[in-house]
Protein backbone atom coordinates (compact mmCIF):
# COMPACT_ATOMS: atom_id res chain seq x y z
CA UNK A 1 0.00 0.00 0.00
CA UNK A 2 2.87 2.32 0.77
CA UNK A 3 3.40 3.24 -2.83
CA UNK A 4 6.72 4.22 -4.25
CA UNK A 5 5.53 7.74 -5.07
CA UNK A 6 4.54 8.57 -1.52
CA UNK A 7 8.01 7.57 -0.37
CA UNK A 8 9.65 9.45 -3.17
CA UNK A 9 8.66 12.90 -2.04
CA UNK A 10 10.74 12.86 1.09
CA UNK A 11 13.48 10.43 0.25
CA UNK A 12 14.59 10.73 -3.34
CA UNK A 13 16.46 13.97 -2.95
CA UNK A 14 18.70 12.19 -0.47
CA UNK A 15 19.39 9.24 -2.70
CA UNK A 16 21.51 11.21 -5.13
CA UNK A 17 22.65 13.90 -2.73
CA UNK A 18 26.35 14.58 -3.10
CA UNK A 19 28.61 16.43 -0.72
CA UNK A 20 27.67 19.77 -2.30
CA UNK A 21 23.94 19.16 -1.82
CA UNK A 22 24.53 18.15 1.76
CA UNK A 23 26.47 21.35 2.31
CA UNK A 24 23.66 23.41 0.77
CA UNK A 25 21.17 21.78 3.11
CA UNK A 26 23.21 22.51 6.23
CA UNK A 27 21.93 25.61 8.08
CA UNK A 28 25.35 27.23 7.61
CA UNK A 29 25.88 25.78 4.13
CA UNK A 30 25.47 29.02 2.21
CA UNK A 31 27.79 30.98 4.46
CA UNK A 32 30.49 28.32 4.17
CA UNK A 33 30.39 28.78 0.40
CA UNK A 34 30.32 32.60 0.62
CA UNK A 35 33.20 32.60 3.09
CA UNK A 36 35.31 30.24 0.98
CA UNK A 37 34.76 32.29 -2.18
CA UNK A 38 35.39 35.63 -0.43
CA UNK A 39 38.51 34.36 1.33
CA UNK A 40 39.88 32.83 -1.87
CA UNK A 41 39.23 36.10 -3.72
CA UNK A 42 41.09 38.08 -1.04
CA UNK A 43 44.02 35.66 -1.23
CA UNK A 44 44.18 35.78 -5.03
CA UNK A 45 44.01 39.57 -5.22
CA UNK A 46 46.57 39.82 -2.45
CA UNK A 47 48.95 37.54 -4.39
CA UNK A 48 48.41 39.46 -7.61
CA UNK A 49 48.82 42.91 -6.05
CA UNK A 50 50.94 42.34 -2.94
CA UNK A 51 51.87 45.99 -2.48
CA UNK A 52 48.41 47.50 -3.02
CA UNK A 53 46.29 44.87 -1.25
CA UNK A 54 48.13 43.65 1.84
CA UNK A 55 45.53 41.15 2.97
CA UNK A 56 47.96 38.28 3.46
CA UNK A 57 50.59 40.22 5.41
CA UNK A 58 50.88 38.85 8.92
CA UNK A 59 50.23 42.29 10.43
CA UNK A 60 46.88 42.42 8.63
CA UNK A 61 45.94 38.88 9.58
CA UNK A 62 46.79 39.70 13.19
CA UNK A 63 44.47 42.69 13.03
CA UNK A 64 41.69 40.36 11.90
CA UNK A 65 42.47 37.93 14.73
CA UNK A 66 42.07 40.82 17.17
CA UNK A 67 39.04 42.44 15.56
CA UNK A 68 36.87 39.38 15.00
CA UNK A 69 36.56 38.03 18.59
CA UNK A 70 34.77 40.89 20.42
CA UNK A 71 32.01 41.31 17.85
CA UNK A 72 32.01 37.56 17.18
CA UNK A 73 31.50 36.65 20.85
CA UNK A 74 28.72 39.23 21.06
CA UNK A 75 27.14 37.72 17.94
CA UNK A 76 27.26 34.24 19.51
CA UNK A 77 25.00 35.54 22.27
CA UNK A 78 22.75 37.45 19.90
CA UNK A 79 22.51 34.32 17.75
CA UNK A 80 21.60 32.02 20.65
CA UNK A 81 18.83 34.46 21.53
CA UNK A 82 17.72 34.88 17.92
CA UNK A 83 17.25 31.11 17.65
CA UNK A 84 14.66 31.34 20.44
CA UNK A 85 12.91 34.01 18.37
CA UNK A 86 13.99 37.13 20.29
CA UNK A 87 16.27 40.14 19.77
CA UNK A 88 18.61 42.02 22.03
CA UNK A 89 19.48 45.55 20.97
CA UNK A 90 21.09 46.34 24.33
CA UNK A 91 24.21 44.19 23.75
CA UNK A 92 26.12 47.19 22.39
CA UNK A 93 25.48 49.08 25.63
CA UNK A 94 26.37 46.07 27.80
CA UNK A 95 29.58 45.75 25.79
CA UNK A 96 30.49 49.28 26.99
CA UNK A 97 28.97 49.33 30.50
CA UNK A 98 30.06 45.91 31.84
CA UNK A 99 33.80 46.44 31.33
CA UNK A 100 33.45 49.96 32.70
CA UNK A 101 32.05 48.44 35.88
CA UNK A 102 35.01 46.04 35.94
CA UNK A 103 37.63 48.77 35.53
CA UNK A 104 35.85 51.09 37.97
CA UNK A 105 35.91 48.35 40.60
CA UNK A 106 39.52 47.41 39.83
CA UNK A 107 40.93 50.93 40.06
CA UNK A 108 39.07 51.34 43.35
CA UNK A 109 40.91 48.42 44.91
CA UNK A 110 38.59 45.50 44.23
CA UNK A 111 40.55 42.32 43.36
CA UNK A 112 40.74 41.66 39.63
CA UNK A 113 38.84 38.37 39.77
CA UNK A 114 35.92 40.01 41.59
CA UNK A 115 36.02 42.95 39.17
CA UNK A 116 35.68 40.58 36.23
CA UNK A 117 32.83 38.83 38.03
CA UNK A 118 31.18 42.22 38.53
CA UNK A 119 31.32 42.79 34.77
CA UNK A 120 29.75 39.41 34.06
CA UNK A 121 27.17 40.02 36.80
CA UNK A 122 26.25 43.27 35.08
CA UNK A 123 25.55 41.26 31.95
CA UNK A 124 23.57 38.70 33.92
CA UNK A 125 21.46 41.39 35.54
CA UNK A 126 20.70 43.18 32.27
CA UNK A 127 19.82 39.85 30.65
CA UNK A 128 17.47 38.97 33.50
CA UNK A 129 15.69 42.33 33.27
CA UNK A 130 15.43 42.09 29.46
CA UNK A 131 14.11 38.56 29.76
CA UNK A 132 11.60 39.28 32.49
CA UNK A 133 10.21 42.35 30.70
CA UNK A 134 9.85 40.37 27.48
CA UNK A 135 8.58 37.10 28.90
CA UNK A 136 6.44 38.20 31.84
CA UNK A 137 4.98 41.39 30.45
CA UNK A 138 4.76 40.29 26.84
CA UNK A 139 6.54 43.34 25.50
CA UNK A 140 8.32 42.59 22.20
CA UNK A 141 12.02 42.14 22.89
CA UNK A 142 12.83 44.55 20.08
CA UNK A 143 11.16 47.34 22.07
CA UNK A 144 12.18 46.20 25.56
CA UNK A 145 15.86 45.93 24.68
CA UNK A 146 15.86 49.15 22.68
CA UNK A 147 14.66 50.89 25.83
CA UNK A 148 17.38 49.09 27.76
CA UNK A 149 19.96 50.25 25.21
CA UNK A 150 19.19 53.90 25.93
CA UNK A 151 18.90 53.41 29.70
CA UNK A 152 22.28 51.68 29.86
CA UNK A 153 23.95 54.26 27.64
CA UNK A 154 22.79 57.10 29.84
CA UNK A 155 23.64 55.25 33.08
CA UNK A 156 27.10 54.58 31.69
CA UNK A 157 27.53 58.29 31.06
CA UNK A 158 26.29 59.22 34.54
CA UNK A 159 28.58 56.72 36.30
CA UNK A 160 31.55 57.64 34.19
CA UNK A 161 30.83 61.35 33.80
CA UNK A 162 32.52 61.04 30.43
CA UNK A 163 35.83 60.07 31.99
CA UNK A 164 37.72 57.22 30.34
CA UNK A 165 39.52 54.96 32.84
CA UNK A 166 42.89 53.37 32.20
CA UNK A 167 43.07 49.66 32.82
CA UNK A 168 46.41 48.03 33.48
CA UNK A 169 45.79 44.59 34.91
CA UNK A 170 48.64 42.22 35.85
CA UNK A 171 50.45 40.84 32.79
CA UNK A 172 49.15 37.31 33.18
CA UNK A 173 45.56 38.49 32.78
CA UNK A 174 46.25 40.51 29.67
CA UNK A 175 48.28 37.69 28.14
CA UNK A 176 45.58 35.14 28.85
CA UNK A 177 42.82 37.24 27.28
CA UNK A 178 44.54 39.13 24.50
CA UNK A 179 48.13 37.87 24.23
CA UNK A 180 49.89 37.10 20.99
CA UNK A 181 50.46 33.43 20.22
CA UNK A 182 52.84 32.73 17.37
CA UNK A 183 53.18 34.97 14.31
CA UNK A 184 49.44 35.42 13.64
CA UNK A 185 47.27 33.83 16.31
CA UNK A 186 45.87 35.89 19.17
CA UNK A 187 44.59 34.60 22.53
CA UNK A 188 41.22 36.32 22.06
CA UNK A 189 40.65 34.38 18.85
CA UNK A 190 41.16 31.13 20.77
CA UNK A 191 38.63 32.38 23.34
CA UNK A 192 36.23 33.04 20.48
CA UNK A 193 36.73 29.55 19.06
CA UNK A 194 36.43 28.02 22.53
CA UNK A 195 33.19 29.85 23.28
CA UNK A 196 31.86 28.97 19.82
CA UNK A 197 32.58 25.31 20.53
CA UNK A 198 30.79 25.60 23.86
CA UNK A 199 27.84 27.29 22.13
CA UNK A 200 27.75 24.48 19.56
CA UNK A 201 27.81 21.82 22.27
CA UNK A 202 24.99 23.64 24.02
CA UNK A 203 22.80 24.21 20.97
CA UNK A 204 23.40 20.98 19.14
CA UNK A 205 24.20 18.46 21.84
CA UNK A 206 22.38 19.65 24.94
CA UNK A 207 18.78 19.24 25.99
CA UNK A 208 18.38 22.96 26.53
CA UNK A 209 19.68 23.71 23.04
CA UNK A 210 16.98 21.49 21.62
CA UNK A 211 14.48 23.57 23.59
CA UNK A 212 15.95 26.78 22.12
CA UNK A 213 15.22 25.55 18.60
CA UNK A 214 11.76 24.27 19.53
CA UNK A 215 10.74 27.51 21.24
CA UNK A 216 11.93 29.64 18.31
CA UNK A 217 10.69 27.27 15.62
CA UNK A 218 7.11 26.78 16.82
CA UNK A 219 6.15 28.34 20.11
CA UNK A 220 2.78 26.61 20.35
CA UNK A 221 4.31 23.21 19.64
CA UNK A 222 6.93 23.81 22.33
CA UNK A 223 4.20 24.68 24.83
CA UNK A 224 2.20 21.59 23.94
CA UNK A 225 5.34 19.46 24.36
CA UNK A 226 5.65 20.74 27.91
CA UNK A 227 8.72 22.91 27.28
CA UNK A 228 8.85 25.94 29.57
CA UNK A 229 9.00 28.70 26.97
CA UNK A 230 9.45 31.55 29.46
CA UNK A 231 12.36 29.94 31.27
CA UNK A 232 14.03 28.95 28.00
CA UNK A 233 13.88 32.51 26.66
CA UNK A 234 15.03 33.98 29.96
CA UNK A 235 18.11 31.74 29.82
CA UNK A 236 18.77 32.91 26.26
CA UNK A 237 18.56 36.59 27.28
CA UNK A 238 20.97 35.98 30.17
CA UNK A 239 23.50 34.07 28.03
CA UNK A 240 23.30 36.81 25.40
CA UNK A 241 24.07 39.62 27.85
CA UNK A 242 26.83 37.70 29.65
CA UNK A 243 28.57 37.02 26.34
CA UNK A 244 28.27 40.72 25.43
CA UNK A 245 29.81 41.61 28.82
CA UNK A 246 32.68 39.18 28.25
CA UNK A 247 33.25 40.54 24.75
CA UNK A 248 33.51 44.00 26.32
CA UNK A 249 36.01 42.74 28.89
CA UNK A 250 38.24 41.38 26.10
CA UNK A 251 38.01 44.58 24.11
CA UNK A 252 38.74 46.79 27.13
CA UNK A 253 41.67 44.63 28.18
CA UNK A 254 43.18 44.92 24.73
CA UNK A 255 42.98 48.70 24.52
CA UNK A 256 43.79 49.16 28.25
CA UNK A 257 41.02 51.68 28.64
CA UNK A 258 37.34 51.72 29.50
CA UNK A 259 35.11 54.43 28.18
CA UNK A 260 31.45 55.29 28.45
CA UNK A 261 31.31 56.59 24.91
CA UNK A 262 28.86 54.41 22.97
CA UNK A 263 30.05 52.64 19.86
CA UNK A 264 27.16 53.07 17.50
CA UNK A 265 25.50 50.16 15.73
CA UNK A 266 27.47 47.38 17.44
CA UNK A 267 24.17 45.60 18.13
CA UNK A 268 23.18 45.87 14.49
CA UNK A 269 26.56 44.51 13.42
CA UNK A 270 25.95 41.51 15.69
CA UNK A 271 22.53 40.96 14.16
CA UNK A 272 23.98 41.36 10.66
CA UNK A 273 26.58 38.68 11.48
CA UNK A 274 23.80 36.30 12.47
CA UNK A 275 21.87 37.04 9.28
CA UNK A 276 25.01 36.51 7.17
CA UNK A 277 25.47 33.27 9.11
CA UNK A 278 22.11 31.97 7.96
CA UNK A 279 20.11 32.40 11.17
CA UNK A 280 16.43 33.18 10.69
CA UNK A 281 15.33 36.50 12.17
CA UNK A 282 12.10 34.73 13.02
CA UNK A 283 13.89 32.11 15.13
CA UNK A 284 14.28 28.35 15.13
CA UNK A 285 17.00 28.12 12.50
CA UNK A 286 20.74 28.47 12.46
CA UNK A 287 24.09 27.00 13.37
CA UNK A 288 27.03 28.24 15.40
CA UNK A 289 29.38 27.67 12.45
CA UNK A 290 27.33 30.26 10.57
CA UNK A 291 27.84 32.85 13.29
CA UNK A 292 31.60 32.22 13.40
CA UNK A 293 31.97 32.56 9.63
CA UNK A 294 29.53 35.49 9.59
CA UNK A 295 31.76 37.35 12.05
CA UNK A 296 34.81 36.56 9.91
CA UNK A 297 33.07 37.78 6.76
CA UNK A 298 31.91 41.05 8.34
CA UNK A 299 35.39 41.86 9.65
CA UNK A 300 36.96 40.86 6.33
CA UNK A 301 34.64 43.30 4.58
CA UNK A 302 35.76 46.02 7.02
CA UNK A 303 39.33 45.01 6.34
CA UNK A 304 38.90 45.18 2.58
CA UNK A 305 37.32 48.62 2.91
CA UNK A 306 40.35 49.78 4.92
CA UNK A 307 42.92 48.10 2.65
CA UNK A 308 41.36 49.60 -0.46
CA UNK A 309 41.03 52.98 1.29
CA UNK A 310 37.31 53.24 0.63
CA UNK A 311 35.39 55.64 2.88
CA UNK A 312 34.15 54.01 6.11
CA UNK A 313 30.47 54.66 5.47
CA UNK A 314 30.53 51.91 2.88
CA UNK A 315 30.56 49.53 5.81
CA UNK A 316 27.28 50.93 7.15
CA UNK A 317 25.79 50.52 3.71
CA UNK A 318 27.08 46.95 3.57
CA UNK A 319 25.45 46.15 6.92
CA UNK A 320 22.16 47.65 5.75
CA UNK A 321 22.29 45.66 2.52
CA UNK A 322 23.20 42.46 4.38
CA UNK A 323 20.28 42.75 6.78
CA UNK A 324 17.74 43.42 4.05
CA UNK A 325 19.01 41.11 1.34
CA UNK A 326 20.43 38.47 3.64
CA UNK A 327 16.96 37.81 4.97
CA UNK A 328 15.49 37.69 1.48
CA UNK A 329 18.24 35.38 0.20
CA UNK A 330 17.94 33.01 3.13
CA UNK A 331 14.24 32.79 2.56
CA UNK A 332 14.72 32.12 -1.16
CA UNK A 333 17.33 29.46 -0.47
CA UNK A 334 14.94 27.73 1.91
CA UNK A 335 12.07 27.72 -0.56
CA UNK A 336 14.03 25.47 -2.87
CA UNK A 337 13.58 22.52 -0.55
CA UNK B 1 -8.17 -0.34 3.21
CA UNK B 2 -11.67 1.04 3.66
CA UNK B 3 -12.99 -2.46 4.33
CA UNK B 4 -10.38 -3.25 6.96
CA UNK B 5 -11.05 -0.03 8.80
CA UNK B 6 -14.80 -0.53 8.80
CA UNK B 7 -14.47 -4.19 9.68
CA UNK B 8 -12.31 -3.47 12.67
CA UNK B 9 -14.76 -0.82 13.77
CA UNK B 10 -17.55 -3.35 13.84
CA UNK B 11 -15.55 -5.91 15.75
CA UNK B 12 -13.60 -3.66 18.14
CA UNK B 13 -14.55 -1.79 21.26
CA UNK B 14 -14.77 -3.51 24.58
CA UNK B 15 -18.46 -3.58 25.34
CA UNK B 16 -19.20 -3.29 29.04
CA UNK B 17 -15.55 -2.84 30.01
CA UNK B 18 -14.73 -0.34 32.74
CA UNK B 19 -13.67 3.07 31.38
CA UNK B 20 -9.95 3.87 31.49
CA UNK B 21 -10.77 7.58 31.73
CA UNK B 22 -13.79 9.49 32.96
CA UNK B 23 -14.62 13.17 33.07
CA UNK B 24 -17.61 14.08 35.26
CA UNK B 25 -19.81 17.21 35.17
CA UNK B 26 -17.21 19.34 33.46
CA UNK B 27 -18.21 22.99 32.98
CA UNK B 28 -16.31 25.87 31.49
CA UNK B 29 -17.36 29.45 30.74
CA UNK B 30 -15.53 32.14 28.85
CA UNK B 31 -17.15 35.30 30.23
CA UNK B 32 -20.84 34.94 29.45
CA UNK B 33 -20.30 32.16 26.96
CA UNK B 34 -20.88 28.71 28.43
CA UNK B 35 -18.59 26.47 26.42
CA UNK B 36 -19.29 23.32 28.45
CA UNK B 37 -22.26 22.65 30.72
CA UNK B 38 -22.03 19.60 33.01
CA UNK B 39 -20.42 17.34 30.44
CA UNK B 40 -19.73 13.67 31.19
CA UNK B 41 -17.29 11.87 28.95
CA UNK B 42 -15.56 8.54 29.16
CA UNK B 43 -12.99 6.57 27.21
CA UNK B 44 -13.19 2.77 27.11
CA UNK B 45 -10.25 0.46 26.49
CA UNK B 46 -9.42 -0.42 22.86
CA UNK B 47 -11.94 1.89 21.28
CA UNK B 48 -12.11 4.70 18.78
CA UNK B 49 -14.70 7.11 20.13
CA UNK B 50 -16.04 9.79 17.82
CA UNK B 51 -16.55 13.20 19.42
CA UNK B 52 -18.99 14.86 17.08
CA UNK B 53 -20.63 18.25 16.93
CA UNK B 54 -20.91 21.44 14.97
CA UNK B 55 -18.57 24.40 15.39
CA UNK B 56 -18.95 25.84 18.88
CA UNK B 57 -20.43 22.63 20.29
CA UNK B 58 -17.64 22.48 22.88
CA UNK B 59 -15.55 19.65 21.41
CA UNK B 60 -12.29 21.57 21.32
CA UNK B 61 -12.79 22.97 24.83
CA UNK B 62 -13.29 19.45 26.15
CA UNK B 63 -10.17 18.24 24.37
CA UNK B 64 -8.13 21.16 25.71
CA UNK B 65 -9.33 20.44 29.24
CA UNK B 66 -8.44 16.76 28.93
CA UNK B 67 -4.97 17.64 27.65
CA UNK B 68 -4.36 19.99 30.57
CA UNK B 69 -4.13 23.16 28.49
CA UNK B 70 -7.39 24.72 29.75
CA UNK B 71 -8.66 24.46 33.32
CA UNK B 72 -12.35 23.73 33.80
CA UNK B 73 -14.53 25.77 36.18
CA UNK B 74 -15.93 22.59 37.68
CA UNK B 75 -15.51 18.89 37.03
CA UNK B 76 -13.62 15.84 38.20
CA UNK B 77 -11.48 13.29 36.39
CA UNK B 78 -10.78 9.63 36.98
CA UNK B 79 -8.08 7.38 35.62
CA UNK B 80 -9.10 3.70 35.95
CA UNK B 81 -11.47 4.83 38.70
CA UNK B 82 -8.85 6.82 40.65
CA UNK B 83 -9.35 10.61 40.91
CA UNK B 84 -6.69 12.64 39.12
CA UNK B 85 -6.05 16.33 38.42
CA UNK B 86 -5.40 17.73 34.97
CA UNK B 87 -3.96 21.14 35.75
CA UNK B 88 -1.08 21.00 33.31
CA UNK B 89 0.11 19.35 30.17
CA UNK B 90 2.51 17.29 32.27
CA UNK B 91 -0.27 15.92 34.48
CA UNK B 92 -2.31 15.01 31.45
CA UNK B 93 0.68 13.25 29.92
CA UNK B 94 1.39 11.42 33.16
CA UNK B 95 -2.20 10.18 33.05
CA UNK B 96 -1.45 8.65 29.65
CA UNK B 97 -3.17 11.23 27.46
CA UNK B 98 -1.56 12.60 24.31
CA UNK B 99 -3.14 15.16 22.02
CA UNK B 100 -2.63 15.54 18.30
CA UNK B 101 -3.78 18.99 17.29
CA UNK B 102 -5.32 20.13 14.08
CA UNK B 103 -2.31 22.35 13.45
CA UNK B 104 0.31 19.73 14.07
CA UNK B 105 2.42 20.28 17.16
CA UNK B 106 5.75 19.65 15.47
CA UNK B 107 8.59 22.06 14.82
CA UNK B 108 9.10 22.27 11.06
CA UNK B 109 12.67 23.53 11.24
CA UNK B 110 13.79 20.57 13.35
CA UNK B 111 14.55 16.99 12.31
CA UNK B 112 12.12 14.15 12.97
CA UNK B 113 14.46 12.79 15.62
CA UNK B 114 14.67 16.10 17.47
CA UNK B 115 10.89 16.48 17.25
CA UNK B 116 10.20 13.02 18.59
CA UNK B 117 12.28 13.78 21.66
CA UNK B 118 11.56 17.51 22.05
CA UNK B 119 10.85 18.15 25.72
CA UNK B 120 11.66 14.49 26.51
CA UNK B 121 15.24 14.30 25.32
CA UNK B 122 17.37 11.29 26.13
CA UNK B 123 20.28 12.88 27.93
CA UNK B 124 23.02 12.02 30.36
CA UNK B 125 23.24 13.57 33.81
CA UNK B 126 24.79 16.78 32.54
CA UNK B 127 21.91 17.25 30.14
CA UNK B 128 23.94 16.34 27.07
CA UNK B 129 21.98 14.45 24.46
CA UNK B 130 22.60 10.78 23.85
CA UNK B 131 22.58 11.26 20.11
CA UNK B 132 23.16 7.67 19.08
CA UNK B 133 20.50 6.35 21.42
CA UNK B 134 18.06 9.01 20.20
CA UNK B 135 18.82 8.26 16.55
CA UNK B 136 18.45 4.49 17.06
CA UNK B 137 15.22 4.90 19.01
CA UNK B 138 13.80 7.31 16.43
CA UNK B 139 14.70 4.83 13.69
CA UNK B 140 12.96 2.09 15.63
CA UNK B 141 9.84 4.21 16.08
CA UNK B 142 9.78 5.02 12.39
CA UNK B 143 10.21 1.35 11.48
CA UNK B 144 7.56 0.16 13.86
CA UNK B 145 4.84 2.75 13.52
CA UNK B 146 5.39 4.92 10.51
CA UNK B 147 6.30 2.48 7.72
CA UNK B 148 3.08 3.26 5.95
CA UNK B 149 3.91 6.94 5.79
CA UNK B 150 7.08 6.26 3.81
CA UNK B 151 9.55 8.11 5.97
CA UNK B 152 12.96 6.48 5.98
CA UNK B 153 15.33 8.73 7.87
CA UNK B 154 15.00 10.37 11.30
CA UNK B 155 17.25 13.15 10.05
CA UNK B 156 14.65 14.56 7.65
CA UNK B 157 13.33 18.00 8.51
CA UNK B 158 9.69 17.87 9.49
CA UNK B 159 8.89 20.72 7.07
CA UNK B 160 9.93 18.44 4.21
CA UNK B 161 7.20 15.93 5.06
CA UNK B 162 3.65 15.95 3.77
CA UNK B 163 0.77 16.72 6.14
CA UNK B 164 -0.07 13.03 6.52
CA UNK B 165 3.54 12.11 7.20
CA UNK B 166 3.66 14.80 9.87
CA UNK B 167 0.53 13.42 11.51
CA UNK B 168 2.13 9.99 11.43
CA UNK B 169 5.24 11.31 13.20
CA UNK B 170 3.09 13.03 15.84
CA UNK B 171 1.09 9.85 16.39
CA UNK B 172 4.20 7.66 16.50
CA UNK B 173 5.70 9.98 19.09
CA UNK B 174 2.58 9.67 21.22
CA UNK B 175 2.49 5.90 20.92
CA UNK B 176 6.17 5.49 21.68
CA UNK B 177 5.84 7.37 24.92
CA UNK B 178 3.35 4.78 26.12
CA UNK B 179 0.28 6.91 26.14
CA UNK B 180 -2.81 4.75 25.91
CA UNK B 181 -5.24 7.56 25.08
CA UNK B 182 -4.83 9.65 22.00
CA UNK B 183 -6.96 12.75 21.46
CA UNK B 184 -7.04 13.65 17.78
CA UNK B 185 -8.52 17.09 17.17
CA UNK B 186 -9.66 17.25 13.54
CA UNK B 187 -6.63 15.23 12.42
CA UNK B 188 -7.82 14.80 8.86
CA UNK B 189 -9.09 18.29 8.11
CA UNK B 190 -5.93 19.39 6.31
CA UNK B 191 -5.12 16.10 4.60
CA UNK B 192 -5.57 14.68 1.13
CA UNK B 193 -7.91 11.73 0.60
CA UNK B 194 -5.07 9.22 0.54
CA UNK B 195 -3.45 10.63 3.66
CA UNK B 196 -6.82 10.67 5.41
CA UNK B 197 -7.15 6.95 4.70
CA UNK B 198 -3.79 6.34 6.33
CA UNK B 199 -4.68 8.26 9.46
CA UNK B 200 -8.06 6.49 9.72
CA UNK B 201 -6.52 3.03 9.43
CA UNK B 202 -3.82 4.13 11.86
CA UNK B 203 -6.50 4.88 14.47
CA UNK B 204 -8.04 1.46 13.98
CA UNK B 205 -4.66 -0.23 14.35
CA UNK B 206 -3.90 1.78 17.46
CA UNK B 207 -7.20 0.86 19.13
CA UNK B 208 -6.54 -2.81 18.42
CA UNK B 209 -3.07 -2.40 19.89
CA UNK B 210 -4.39 -0.91 23.15
CA UNK B 211 -4.34 2.82 22.45
CA UNK B 212 -7.84 4.26 22.64
CA UNK B 213 -8.47 7.17 20.30
CA UNK B 214 -10.81 10.14 20.65
CA UNK B 215 -11.54 11.26 17.10
CA UNK B 216 -12.86 14.82 16.99
CA UNK B 217 -14.39 15.58 13.62
CA UNK B 218 -17.12 17.25 11.60
CA UNK B 219 -16.98 14.47 9.10
CA UNK B 220 -19.64 11.92 9.98
CA UNK B 221 -18.71 9.52 7.22
CA UNK B 222 -15.10 9.27 8.36
CA UNK B 223 -16.23 8.91 11.96
CA UNK B 224 -18.79 6.26 11.13
CA UNK B 225 -16.18 4.14 9.40
CA UNK B 226 -13.68 3.91 12.24
CA UNK B 227 -15.51 4.71 15.50
CA UNK B 228 -16.90 2.12 17.89
CA UNK B 229 -18.87 4.67 19.85
CA UNK B 230 -20.16 8.20 19.31
CA UNK B 231 -20.55 11.14 21.64
CA UNK B 232 -22.53 13.96 20.05
CA UNK B 233 -22.24 17.46 21.49
CA UNK B 234 -24.28 20.60 20.88
CA UNK B 235 -24.16 23.99 22.59
CA UNK B 236 -21.83 22.80 25.33
CA UNK B 237 -23.83 19.69 26.28
CA UNK B 238 -23.64 16.02 25.40
CA UNK B 239 -26.85 15.22 23.52
CA UNK B 240 -26.24 11.60 22.63
CA UNK B 241 -23.94 8.71 23.50
CA UNK B 242 -24.36 5.57 21.44
CA UNK B 243 -22.47 2.48 20.40
CA UNK B 244 -22.15 2.01 16.69
CA UNK B 245 -24.64 -0.87 16.57
CA UNK B 246 -27.22 1.22 18.45
CA UNK B 247 -27.29 4.07 15.98
CA UNK B 248 -27.12 4.85 12.31
CA UNK B 249 -25.51 7.45 10.17
CA UNK B 250 -28.97 8.89 9.50
CA UNK B 251 -29.67 9.35 13.21
CA UNK B 252 -26.27 10.96 13.81
CA UNK B 253 -26.80 13.32 10.89
CA UNK B 254 -30.17 14.24 12.31
CA UNK B 255 -28.69 14.98 15.73
CA UNK B 256 -26.03 17.21 14.26
CA UNK B 257 -28.43 19.12 12.07
CA UNK B 258 -31.32 19.60 14.48
CA UNK B 259 -29.36 20.77 17.51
Amino acid sequence: MASADSRGAAVDRYAGAGAFDRLRKHPAGNVVIVFAVFFAACVVVSLLFPTDFRFLQSANLRILMRAIPPIGIMALGVGLLMITGEFDLSVGAVFILAPYVMVFAFVNGVPLSLSVLAALATGLLVGMVNGIITVRFGIPSFIATMGMLFILRVSGRIIASNRPLSFFPPDGFEEALTGRIGPIMQAQFLWFLGLATAAWLFLDRHRLGNHFFAVGGNREAAVSLGINVGRTKLLAFVLCSILAAFAGVISTTRINSATSTPQLFLELEAIAICVIGGLALTGGRGAVLGIVLGACILQMVKDVIILTKLPGFYLDMFIGIVIVFGVALNRLARKKY
Amino acid sequence: MAETAAGAANGGGAGGAAPIFEARTVSKSYGHVEALIGVDFEILPNEVVGLLGDNGAGKSTLIKIMSGVVRPDTGSFFRNGTPITLDSRRQSEAAGIETIYQDIALVGSMSIMRNVFAGRELANRGGFLRMKKMRDTAMLILDRYVRIAGITSPELMVEELSGGQQQAVAIARAVHFKHDMLLLDEPTSALSVRETEKVLSFMTELAEGGVSCVFVTHNLYQAYRVCHRFVVMAHGRVVKVARKEETSIAELTDLLVTH
